[in-house]
């Protein structure tokens, strides 16, 4: 007679049949079959099992479980017994899970980032701060329950196994990834951060400090970067208010040096409403820089500009005469003195505002104070003098750096290049375009975005601003919609989620075989696809309220239409599901044995690859109606994570898996030598089918990037080949003791010490005699 | 990238400070390399230079 068993933890507890009978019911009604009486009865043939194996002695639960599988087949309910069988090790899967859990939160608790890999799988996240191991914690548990109680059984098993990598997968069940934020829209009439009420900014100044606080608001909604596609546009409306302030201003000072005594608001406001009841507006920049001479080349913005402004002045001129008694040419005088000092205080104000900015998203916190919100800015097409203003002092503040002159990390910088405005020395913005080759030759911002690349240029329509590509972050991409095909843009949109398919292990399985290979490239597919749907069931059935800012304050298209506690699902399908891939490099060279920087007939079976799932995504796209698109995936956690299992699983493979990396989506891999001009040229093709995202880069050495001429040559090389998005790497180093920036080897250029080594007392006030504009010397003094 | 105030005043004339390197990470950069996971770090130091011959 069995009187007790012996649980899971040792604990030995009493035997109760009905507990088994009531579990067995369970599992007879899951497949409906039985009743409570069949569940009795096989419970008794359990307890009968159990008894002629252990007599007395206290079986283990798991041997219970065993009889109670073989009693339920023996009975014929063999349904029920796989039903049972499933559940069984579903819940040993949880359990195993939650071991898991605890261990890794004892690791995030105990262990320091330097020595913990796990720690460091996102560089932008300090995993040694309070906040930073409790986003972590929060990161473990969701990843658990989630892969628990949301994957099916195939999804879990493909990601658990590194077949398929889901991307921010700790927000499975709460949000999305990313967006491009329309500012102008946003802070039309002002908005709302859910802390404060924030109204229409006024000068250049708010309009910078009010970008930076959306970015981080946004991101605190959802789980990726955060863009601003249209900044040179937006901020120009700063610079427009700002300029407007000051000329009023400066005229009113004039006003007062010569006449010796104070001018009334009252007759201020009369002659300014004078003359903008003529001229139709406000007194506005004929030009962008101070001394500058006014930009006559290129658009009609900029022409209209000129002419505008000219107008205005001689129509204060003529007030000035009237209301004052002056001659023509002392208001004359006056009036270009007003405009010349408001240009330049505009133009001082609009480089503190980008300082301000830069040095903002750089300084504040988002979640919890365990990141810097991770944010991107798009400019470059705006050729109002406005416009050219902001473009000009981003960069330069850019190149400025921060306090102590540190390369600036945020925002990443993306300047789109367009024939016609800023690419050929005879376009409006080209010395813009010229200086952010220099600012990026020095600080690794901004990337290149190329709009007359044809997969861009399709979307392109001159002076409209959201048809222009723009770019969040590290890639993503987002501008076809077939959802609603009269909405093709960039603006207020973005990616929902993605999920990244191991190449090289499709290829290994297929030993060669390129018709398996094929065949189980389609299957994973498929199961991306599947899985992504679900994740946007999940994420559909969420309401405007989880979403106060994204949805709530309209930043995500049609979200505007939508009250709160409406659910999101429509405006979502505005938005992308991303199939990403990685390793094309160790595909090929597994299939074939060479990878595409290595032949041309390579290269055609590499586009054969790619090509094959864009046509997946786009057919799924039309028999849905949504938007599924192809990601050349950023791999930084996932760069480490499916070789390290594939070694395991297959032993080192030359060429495919003996580094301690996969190739990074469809690059030629990083050691492989090849010139800049043959890479770009490789890699273009792949950006044309890799529509949701993709970038290339180039590396110079040190010399070669602080040469502009080379420098720009290669972005023109980008250009021309039809690439994407490309950035050009090379070397930034700094040493904070005497403030040097450029390359450094083993030892500082400047101050001549190693790295760890001091520099004598003597030494550091002749540096500082030398270069008195480092601000400090690393606080050594 | 966090220069600590307390470790700059101890080290008077940059005894143990090491230098900063920035690269890019994917397609953004990241304050110094000390944070990059062990496969990244790999990678970066296998890049190659890109020649300007064509």
């Amino acid at each position: 007679m069995i009187q007790s068993i012996i649980k899971r933890d040792g604990r030995v507890v009493l035997y109760d049949e009905k507990k088994i009978a009531s579990a067995i019911l369970k599992a007879l009604e899951a497949v409906g079959c039985g009743n409570a009486q069949d569940a009795a009865a096989v419970a008794n043939g359990v307890q009968k099992r159990l008894e002629s194996l252990y007599g007395t002695n206290p079986p283990q639960i798991e041997a219970i479980q065993d009889a109670v599988e073989s009693e339920l087949m023996k009975h014929g309910f063999d349904e029920a017994a796989k039903a049972y069988i499933l559940y069984r090790s579903n819940r040993t899967r949880i359990r195993e899970a939650n071991t898991t859990l605890m261990k890794t939160i004892d690791e995030i608790t105990t262990v320091d980032a330097r020595e913990s890999d796990m720690k460091r799988d996102n560089a932008n996240i300090d995993g040694n701060t309070a906040m930073g191991s409790m986003l972590q914690i929060g990161t473990a548990g969701a990843k658990s329950y989630n892969e628990a109680y949301l994957l099916t059984p195939e999804q879990a098993k493909a990601y658990r196994e590194g077949d398929i990598h889901i991307h921010d997968f700790d927000f499975y069940s709460l949000t999305t990834t990313c967006t491009q934020i329309d500012i102008i829209r946003l802070f039309k009439g002002g908005f709302s951060t859910g802390h404060g009420y924030l109204r229409e900014p006024k000068s250049i100044q708010s309009y910078a400090a009010l970008a930076a606080i959306a970015i981080q608001s946004n991101q605190n909604d959802q789980h990726g970067g955060q863009s601003i596609p249209n900044f040179d546009y937006g901020m120009a409306l700063g610079v427009a208010c700002t300029f407007e302030r000051i000329y009023r201003e400066k005229l009113k000072e004039s006003l007062e040096d010569l006449t010796g005594s104070e001018v009334a608001d009252e007759s201020m406001d009369e002659l300014m409403a004078n003359v903008e009841a003529t001229c139709g507006a406000g007194p506005k920049l004929d030009r962008d820089m101070a001394g500058n001479k006014p930009i006559t080349p290129g658009g009609n913005a900029t022409r209209e500009a000129v002419e505008a402004a000219k107008k205005f002045d001689s129509e204060v001129v003529s007030q000035l005469m009237g209301f004052y008694g002056f001659s023509a040419q002392t208001a004359g005088k006056m009036v270009e003195t007003v405009r010349r000092r408001a240009t330049s205080r505009t133009a001082r104000d609009t480089y503190q505002a980008m300082e301000g900015f830069v040095h903002n998203l750089n300084t504040m916190h988002s979640r919890a104070g365990a990141q810097t919100p991770f944010s991107s800015i798009n400019y470059g097409t705006d050729t109002t003098p406005e416009g050219r203003m902001v473009i000009r002092n981003i960069l330069l503040a850019t190149d400025a750096g921060l306090g102590h002159g540190e390369t600036c990390i945020f925002p990443i910088h993306i300047f789109k290049v367009k024939e016609g405005v800023n690419y050929n020395p005879e376009d409006p913005n080209y010395d813009l375009f010229r200086l952010s080759c220099k600012v990026s030759a020095k600080r690794l911002f901004p990337n290149y975005t190329f709009l007359d690349s044809p997969f861009n240029l399709q979307y392109y329509k001159p002076g409209v601003p959201e048809s222009e590509v723009a770019t969040m972050g590290c890639r993503t991409r987002v501008m076809g919609n077939t959802y609603d095909p009269d909405r093709e843009i960039s603006f207020s949109r973005g990616n929902l989620s993605f999920t990244s398919i191991n190449l090289p292990r499709l290829a290994i399985e297929s030993k060669g075989d390129e018709a398996v290979f094929y065949q189980k490239l389609d299957e994973m597919l498929e199961l991306v696809a599947g899985q992504l749907l679900d994740r946007f069931e999940i994420q559909a059935k969420r309401h405007v309220y989880n979403y106060p800012f994204l949805m709530g304050q309209g930043v995500w298209l049609d979200s505007d239409k939508l009250s709160p506690y409406d659910e999101v699902r429509e405006v979502l399908k505005h938005g992308t599901l991303s199939i990403g891939f990685i390793g094309l490099a160790e595909t090929l060279t597994s299939l074939y044995g060479q990878h595409h920087g290595e032949s041309e007939a390579m290269q055609q079976k590499g586009l054969e690859i790619i090509g094959h799932m864009r046509e997946y995504c786009d057919k799924k796209s039309q028999e849905l109606k949504m938007n599924f698109s192809l990601l050349a995936t950023p791999a930084e956690g996932l760069s480490g994570r499916f070789i390290r299992m594939d070694k395991k699983r297959y032993g080192i493979i030359p060429g495919v898996t003996d580094k301690e990396y996969y190739t990074n989506s469809f690059h030629v891999p990083v050691w492989y030598p090849i010139s800049a001009y043959d890479k770009i040229w490789k890699e273009a093709p792949y950006h044309a089918l890799t529509n949701a995202g993709h970038i290339s880069y180039v590396e110079l050495d040190g010399d070669t990037a602080k040469n502009v001429e080379a420098f720009e040559s290669v972005v023109r090389c980008m250009h021309d080949a039809g690439i994407g998005y490309g950035s050009i790497n090379h070397p930034v180093d700094r040493d904070p003791v005497c403030g040097y920036v450029g390359v450094i080897g083993d030892v500082c250029p400047r101050c001549g010490r190693r790295a760890g080594e001091a520099v004598s007392e003597e030494r550091l006030q002749q540096l500082i005699k030398m270069y008195p504009e480092v601000a400090t010397f690393c606080g050594c003094r | 990238m966090t220069e600590m105030k307390n470790t700059l005043n101890a080290a008077k004339t940059g005894e143990g400070i090491e230098f900063e390197r920035i690269r890019r990470i994917t397609g953004y950069l990241v304050g110094t390399m000390d944070k990059w996971n062990n496969a990244k770090k790999a990678e970066e130091r296998d890049r190659v230079k890109h020649g300007l011959s064509r």
